[in-house]
């Protein structure tokens, strides 16, 4: 896209509301651009500050969309532009999900919370080629029903049968998702695990979701069976630069921003504090 | 261990005085100078001392090159603008610890736009110092940065820029290889086993050693190598913003927080244990070389005399107290 710390202007094209705290928001940059899902942008508002974000869909006709939380100053203040505002965007940066790693397997994508936001984008590259890929499966795991994000959009996969979906809760005070025909657990993403069938030796793994998640999750899959050369996740941590600088994302050594978010489980274990 | 080598020449007092001219031709000059207070700075200087002698500044080099609140860019009419180009500067007198603290700097700092910018605007002349009783330089640590290196009547040229200054002084193909006049070496910077280290995550020794400190970050803005930085935009009331990086700290608590507050390095141990880690094993591409140029600063400025070479040596000796 860009060198250095001149962002490209980019306006906001569209913004759909997802729920109270989440909102879809498409921005044109001025020029084209690329964006591997899992790879990441710096957005900026002029006279407030900077984020890093992924985006949830991959970039088409020259559009970047994000499903961006309401969570401090910064993305407080994107909540209060309408469309049309001014921003800037950095990037991309880091390295993406290995989506050649996937070909010939069946995916296996695991999400809590806003971790489903980078997985759509890598959902959607691989529904994108259908000849290339088997069976896929999406575990997706929230706080409550409410908070699951692109509901619609998940049922109707699941619903002609694109993906296997199993959704859970932590907590549900109203469990209304059977309307979409899709069963709804309420427990911790690990009992869907337990209860999804998959060949080890096809699967591909990528889990995206706070610490909590790759913490009781991610060796379970190795346990299960699934090489740690194929299980993959995506590390969030403070990111002020991008490039290896600003030491803020720095991990086992290592700079997150530059060399991942996203590592393979083998890699994972070598790094101290990495999950 | 001798200094390493880099071609040298014996001046003339007119090739000096040519030289003395194009260091300080449409540049500003500066050079290591004790203040009223008796602390030595880097300070605005008439002219290039005819003699050198070479002090330790309070604060390094990264004071110039990657200043507290440098500009990244200013947003004006819709519109961003990088940095407007940086002064042209000469710093003479700079002892060897900062020349190998330039060195790092410019190794990490390779692909950056302003500082590559401030980097290339600025010359830099090293001179043997006078060491002190609490510094350890070492000769086989980084090669050092800078331009220039001179000592009596001889000139030494670090850098390609360097040499050319030489040549145009005193015409070329006199210069032959001459190690530097660095001091004799007082200690050690610290070797750490990457494999102790590694097995150290739990051992009670970095919550000691950081029970007295009270993160107050003294020891990272006096370190020449040490970089975190934070971004802040600066929003004028005519509309305009400029894009700031600040001087950050590893000790602060924010550095390893996220939105929602999760914290990814809770408590002083483990920062303190964070800044040993990028001192003596480094980042990235850079791990395996030490950023600590033996300047003592660190240890100096610290209110409650924490010294991370003591550290290191517990961690040589073995885990525990
Ligand atoms: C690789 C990556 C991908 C991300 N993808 C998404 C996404 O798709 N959708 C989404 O909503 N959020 C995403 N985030 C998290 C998002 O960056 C934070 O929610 C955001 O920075 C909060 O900024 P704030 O100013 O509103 O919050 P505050 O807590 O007020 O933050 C203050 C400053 O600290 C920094 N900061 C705080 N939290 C983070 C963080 N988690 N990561 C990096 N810097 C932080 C910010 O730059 C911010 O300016 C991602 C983070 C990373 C590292
Ligand atoms: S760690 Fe201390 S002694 Fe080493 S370079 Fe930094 S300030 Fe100097
Ligand atoms: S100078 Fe001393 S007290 Fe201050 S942050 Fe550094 S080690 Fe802690
Ligand atoms: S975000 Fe600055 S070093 Fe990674």
């Amino acid at each position: 896209m860009n060198a250095g710390f001149l962002p490209m202007p980019a306006r906001i094209v569209a913004i759909e509301p997802l729920d109270r705290d989440h909102r879809l928001f498409s921005l044109r940059p001025a020029q084209p651009f690329d964006l591997r899902p899992g790879q990441f942008v710096e957005i900026t508002i002029p006279g407030v500050g900077a984020f890093p974000v992924s985006a949830c869909a991959p970039v088409a006709a020259g559009l970047l969309t994000s499903c961006i939380r309401r969570a401090g100053r910064v993305t407080e203040a994107l909540f209060q532009l309408e469309s049309g505002a001014l921003l800037g965007v950095r990037g991309p940066f880091g390295n993406g999900f290995p989506v050649e790693t996937f070909y010939g397997s069946d995916p296996l994508l695991i999400a809590g919370g806003l971790g489903i936001a980078p997985l759509r984008a890598l959902l959607h590259a691989l529904l994108a080629i259908p000849e290339r890929v088997g069976r896929i499966t999406l575990l997706y795991g929230t706080r409550e029903p409410g908070a699951l994000l692109f509901r619609e959009e998940l049922a109707g996969l699941a619903a002609t049968g694109r993906i296997d979906l199993r959704l859970s809760v932590d907590f549900a005070e109203e469990l209304s998702l059977e309307e979409w025909g899709v069963a709804c657990e309420v427990g911790l993403v690990n009992d869907l695990l337990r209860a999804v069938t998959f060949d080890p030796a096809r699967t591909v793994a990528a889990l995206c979701g706070p610490p909590g998640l790759y913490r009781c999750l991610i060796e379970e899959l190795a346990r299960a069976g699934i090489p740690p050369q194929r299980i993959f996740a995506t590390l969030e941590r403070r990111m002020r630069c991008g490039i290896g600088e600003c030491c803020h994302c720095v991990t086992g050594g290592v700079f997150l921003c530059r060399e991942g978010p996203v590592f393979s489980l083998d890699r994972l274990r070598s790094m101290e504090g990495a999950i | 261990m001798p200094w390493p080598a880099f071609p040298s020449i014996a001046l003339q007092p007119d090739e000096v005085g040519r030289l003395f001219s194009a260091l300080a031709s449409g540049r500003l000059m500066f050079g290591p100078r004790p203040g009223s207070d008796g602390s030595c700075r880097l300070q605005p200087l008439p002219e290039i001392p005819a003699h050198p002698g070479a002090a330790q500044p309070f604060l390094s080099l990264k004071k110039f090159l990657v200043p507290d609140g440098d500009p990244l860019w200013a947003w004006t009419s819709e519109r961003y603008a990088g940095p407007p180009p940086p002064p042209r500067l000469t710093v003479v007198d700079l002892p060897l610890c900062d020349l190998q603290a330039l060195a790092w700097l410019d190794l990490v700092f390779a692909e950056d736009p302003p500082y590559r910018a401030r980097r290339e605007a600025l010359l830099v002349v090293g001179a043997p110092c006078q060491p002190a009783a609490d510094c350890f330089c070492d000769p086989a640590g980084l090669l050092p940065g800078g331009d220039l290196f001179r000592a009596g009547t001889r000139w030494w040229a670090l850098s390609p820029v360097g040499e050319a200054l030489l040549v145009r002084a005193a015409g070329p193909g006199n210069l032959a290889g001459e190690p530097l006049p660095g001091p004799e070496p007082g200690g050690a910077v610290p070797t750490v086993d990457p494999a102790r280290f590694a097995g150290s995550a739990g051992d009670p020794l970095w919550d000691e050693a950081a029970a007295r400190c009270l993160a107050c970050g003294a020891c990272s803005a006096v370190c020449p190598t040490c970089m975190c930085y934070e971004v802040v935009d600066d929003p004028r009331l005519d509309g305009t913003v400029t894009r700031r990086r600040v001087w950050d700290n590893c000790f602060f608590p924010e550095h390893a927080r996220v939105a929602g507050g999760h914290d990814f390095r809770p408590g002083r141990g483990r920062r303190l244990r964070f800044r040993f880690e990028h001192k003596y094993l480094g980042f990235g591409p850079w791990r395996g070389l030490s950023s600590c140029v033996g300047c003592g600063r660190c240890r100096r400025a610290c209110p409650v005399g924490i010294s991370l070479e003591e550290v290191a040596g517990r961690l040589a000796r073995g885990a525990g107290p």
